[in-house]
């Protein structure tokens, strides 16, 4: 199971973004979502532009203490092994990992139930089973 | 409660500002956008201001429900007094630049005074600064925002105006995110003459709500089974041009300048047409239906063309031709120009060429001159100048004023009132002249199952929209959606902490209503101004299902009174002191 957004689908309304930021922080803030999709008009018309996280597992390797795990098909963190030393937050290729006072936040699926992926009005984001 | 809880309010003059605590009884009565708005204003601005002058002000309001999960919250509230009109001016814009606002924590800004120069308005979180626009004076509202993204950040959210605002055209317009509009009533050139350019915003602040996790479940329930329904999904699927075809089947589409109802090219302007050049779709924030049709042609892309313009900009010029109404909404867009009055101006100053009461050089179906329109008006170069003014003022100079479509000095909508006969009343009661978002009878008259061409119970239809209206926009509620007053009411009570009922907010569109009215009255507003242009009253459509259809004056002036009646205003259309004193307007 990994996120998987079929930009075709995406209207830009940022929901997946407020609905992370209130399931995992309690308050409505793109800024604190662990994934952001965002569309835009440029030069060359209408576009996505998307970051959510992939699997590939850039933060797990680059963690040293070991606090950043791959299990049961989706991330996990500890928060007491964490160092605070913040090389997964320079690994991450789609720079979603966010710093927190103490420890990182990260995309862990929701424990198999992705809130961004409930909220998603078209479909255009999905677990990859669906999708 | 769901408030950032502040209001920054910004000097232009001086260049100060300050940031002030909402005012939690204005915010319990009027919730936000519209009526919150409304609300400063009138109790800010002395009457008789010129809104063109440093003393009007400029509100940019949100609303209770912005920059949460509650879908189809996105838009912005735009509040002043119209210098086309003269009346109370709301508009709403769409795009994310409202969210963006509250996260930078607050939930109003109050633009007073007049920069000195050119400047735009920086606003970072806590960090408030004027600066200099100088480079960007002159240059188109699209292009404006581009810069300013270029040089500040892709992530940065802007309102901008084009030349039309700066040369003070009261029918210019307010842009975000290249292909959104707060379009009418001349609030472009309320900033202009601010020397206001722009507004850029960034925040990175938190919203918060009671129960975040009661707030989610109950609006996710919600957006799943009252948004994303076959009511809404029109706006997905087609957005507004599925207008086109009801109106030309139903004899409302305005035609040559209102002349007549039906236009044989209309399939040129309708939704598969329109289909056919459509590269892409977006949403405002939180927006769940994502009206924005992005189209493309080899010359030009838009947003849209809006039913609006493809009505008023398109068979209401006679333009037959979809590749150049886009090119028109395109120019309008950069120059900052409302197509809706853009087109009716056109229209109306292609009609007076053809009567021969004064020659423009415009003719109906003529493209090529139709498409010379917008940039001349933006800049008041040659007949420009006299377009510039609007249809009102056109007519007072050079006659046509039994033609002249507008009612208060702003020019109609895309909706032919001799086939709703309830539009009429609306447009003629409107708070900012006519206006098709205060109520819009036509989805029960022409478009729905009502008779449209008797007055029965229309006082009543028209009353309980406006008043409907009126609470969903001071909850910025996006129109697109058809949700009931209880819906309302349960995600409101969620976003507040406090128990909300439909009854209240029914009373609250009614107090709004009053408000905007008694900021009308005060102007100087009476009966003499709720009234409609001559041709509805005495020339008969000639085709279509509104071929002989008329609306006769004395029906209008019967439903008025009844209308009037049923508010508890006077026969001079003021809110008596009782009315106003039920609703605790004071």
């Amino acid at each position: 199971m990994v996120l998987k957004l079929n930009e075709e689908l995406c209207i830009g309304c940022r929901l997946c973004q407020l609905a992370c930021s209130a399931a995992k922080e309690g308050v409505f803030n793109p800024e604190l979502a662990r994934l952001k999709i965002v569309s835009v008009y440029d030069e060359s018309g209408l576009n996505i532009n998307s970051s959510v996280c992939t699997l590939c597992l850039a933060c797990v390797s680059a963690c040293p203490a070991g606090a950043i795990a791959y299990e049961n098909e989706r991330l996990s963190f500890r928060e007491s092994a964490c160092t605070d030393c913040g090389l997964c937050l320079g690994a991450c290729p789609e720079g979603i990992i966010k710093a927190r006072p103490h420890g990182v936040a990260l995309c862990d699926l929701c424990g198999g139930t992705p809130e961004c992926v409930e909220w998603c009005p078209h479909n255009a984001l999905t677990n990859g089973e669906v999708g | 409660m769901s408030y950032a809880g502040k209001v920054l309010r910004v000097n232009l003059t001086t260049g100060d500002n300050r940031v002030e605590k909402l005012n939690e009884k204005w915010a319990h009565d009027y919730f936000g956008g519209k009526g919150l708005g409304i609300k400063y204003l009138y109790e800010e601005l002395a009457p008789g201001v010129d809104p063109l002058s440093p003393d009007n002000k400029m509100i940019l309001m949100t609303g209770p429900f912005t920059g949460t999960t509650v879908p189809v919250s996105g838009k912005l509230g735009i509040i002043t007094k119209s210098p086309a009109t003269g009346t109370v001016l709301d508009c709403s814009i769409g795009g994310h630049f409202a969210g963006e606002l509250k996260f930078a924590g607050y939930d109003a800004v109050i633009l007073e005074g007049k920069a000195t120069n050119p400047s735009y308005l920086y606003i970072e979180d806590g960090l408030v600064e004027m600066r200099s626009a100088a480079d960007l004076w002159g240059r188109g509202a699209q292009d404006t925002e581009v810069a300013l993204r270029a040089k500040l950040s892709p992530e940065i959210k802007v309102l901008a105006i084009g030349p039309a605002g700066e040369n003070l055209v009261t029918m210019s317009c307010i842009t975000s995110e290249l292909y959104r509009q707060a379009a009418r009533g001349g609030v472009g050139a309320v900033m202009g003459s601010k020397n206001l350019k722009a507004v850029a915003v960034r925040g990175s602040g938190s919203i918060s709500v009671p129960d975040i996790s009661n707030f989610v479940a109950t609006v996710k329930e919600i957006m799943r089974t009252d948004t994303l329904t076959d009511t809404n999904l029109w706006a997905f699927t087609d957005g507004t041009p599925m207008l086109m075809d009801l109106s030309q089947n139903t004899g409302i589409l305005p035609t040559r300048n209102f002349q007549e109802g039906t236009f044989t090219a209309f399939e040129n302007l309708n939704s598969d047409s329109l289909k056919k050049v459509r590269a892409g779709k977006k949403g405002c924030l939180s927006c769940a239906l994502g009206c924005g049709n992005y189209s493309k042609t080899g010359r030009a892309a838009v947003e849209g063309p809006e039913y609006e313009t493809l009505a008023i900009g398109g068979s209401n010029c006679g333009i037959e031709d979809l590749e150049g109404i886009i090119k028109f909404n395109d120019l309008c867009d950069n120059l900052g120009i409302d197509t809706i009055s853009a087109g009716n101006v056109t229209a109306f100053a292609m009609e007076l060429t053809e009567k021969g009461v004064k020659d423009f050089g415009l003719r109906f179906g003529d493209t090529a001159g139709y498409l010379q329109v917008p940039e001349l008006i933006a800049r008041r170069a040659g007949i420009g100048a006299d377009l510039a003014l609007g249809v009102k003022k056109l007519a007072q100079q050079y006659g046509g004023g039994e033609f002249a479509m507008h009612v208060k000095g702003l020019e109609f909508p895309g909706y032919e009132p001799r086939g709703s006969w309830g539009m009429g009343l609306a447009y003629a009661t409107s708070d900012r002249g006519a206006c098709h978002l205060r109520a819009w009878p036509v989805a029960e008259e022409a478009y729905g199952e009502r008779d449209p061409f008797t007055i029965d119970g229309k006082a009543q239809l028209v009353m309980d929209m406006q008043h409907y209206n009126a609470v969903k926009f001071s909850l910025i509620l996006c129109d697109f959606w058809a949700l009931s007053l209880e819906t309302m009411a349960q995600m409101l009570s969620a976003a507040l902490g406090r128990s909300i009922n439909e009854e209240d907010l029914r009373q609250a569109g009614e107090r709004v209503v009053n408000l905007a009215r008694q900021f009308n009255v005060r102007e100087g507003f009476g009966k003499g101004e709720d009234i409609l242009p001559e041709r509805i009253f005495k020339e008969t459509l000639k085709t279509g299902a509104t071929a002989g259809k008329l609306l006769p004056r004395e029906e209008f002036d019967n439903m008025l009174k009844e209308y009037y009646a049923l508010r508890g205003w006077d026969e001079n259309g003021r809110p008596s002191a009782q009315t106003l004193s039920k609703l605790g307007i004071v």
